[in-house]
């Protein structure tokens, strides 16, 4: 399913670390590898996902290619929400479960 | 209407069990949000003071800012409580409050025993966030929209 595709992108942590510095513009594999501390090749095969992903794009630019945040990018916004829910409900079940042992609605 | 047409996003679904009754778990994710929804997921100004829901058919999801202002998240469509309610979800593909687009937002609560309660969340209906939502959103995205992505990740790696 591209939906999980688009979860399961984003969970990787260097993977979202290269898709968050693609926000400071289109970038090519070299530009992006020389400030991760993995190789060039794991940065393409990073950046392969995250294209399939729907969350970023490519395009030939002289002899490199470069990539950056899909422009149509509703698998970004959907990934964003994802995540946003993600916390909501960690916090939710924090709190719900620490009222239960209280048994009091205290207010904030 | 042809743009809004082109693609058809998957919902968002997440499940998540906690150990509370069907009642409290809905008490406290509607009437209690306020003390437990992320301070940083604020949509209106900063800083944020409170986060409301009106609980009732109809009733909106609000935020409350220091100096005063408002700023609806979303109008209640269904309210079933103890087991479900369904809202609008009013916010525009870059994030901010637009009465004029909206997804939706459906919360169940599934009880699972005397003390346990399995909530189920779906956000859908987001190629309703309008035409041009790519392109918001990759201006958005490109500046910044305030670290939600690394903030996510310490979360969930202290957590």
């Amino acid at each position: 399913m591209a939906y999980r595709n688009r979860f399961a992108a984003l969970a990787d942590p260097t993977r979202r670390r290269i898709f968050e510095r693609l926000k400071s513009g289109p970038q090519a594999v070299g530009a992006i590898a020389r400030r991760m501390p993995v190789s060039r090749p794991a940065v393409s095969q990073h950046l392969k996902v995250l294209k399939e992903a729907g969350l970023v794009a490519d395009r030939p630019e002289g002899t490199r290619r470069v990539y950056y945040i899909d422009p149509n990018g509703l698998g970004a916004l959907r990934a964003w929400v994802d995540q946003f829910w993600d916390k909501a409900l960690t916090e939710f079940k924090a709190e719900v479960e620490m009222q239960t042992s209280e048994r009091k609605d205290k207010p904030k | 209407m042809t743009m809004t047409a082109r693609v058809k996003i998957a919902p968002v679904s997440k499940s998540i069990r906690v150990n509370a009754t069907q009642a409290h778990a809905f008490e406290v994710f509607t009437s209690g949000l306020g003390r437990w929804w992320p301070r940083e997921h604020g949509i209106g100004k900063k800083p944020m003071k409170a986060v409301v829901m009106e609980t009732r058919l109809g009733g909106r999801w609000y935020e409350l800012s220091e100096d005063g202002s408002q700023a609806t998240v979303g109008k209640i469509i269904v309210w079933e409580p103890p087991r479900r309610f369904v809202m609008t979800w009013d916010i525009n593909s870059q994030w901010k409050p637009d009465s004029t687009v909206n997804s939706e937002v459906e919360v169940r609560f599934i009880a699972e025993g005397a003390n346990a309660t399995r909530v189920e969340l779906e956000h859908r209906k987001f190629e309703q966030m309008g035409a041009e939502a790519g392109e918001s959103m990759r201006n958005d995205v490109e500046r910044g929209w305030p670290g939600m992505l690394e903030r996510f990740k310490q979360h969930v790696e202290t957590a």
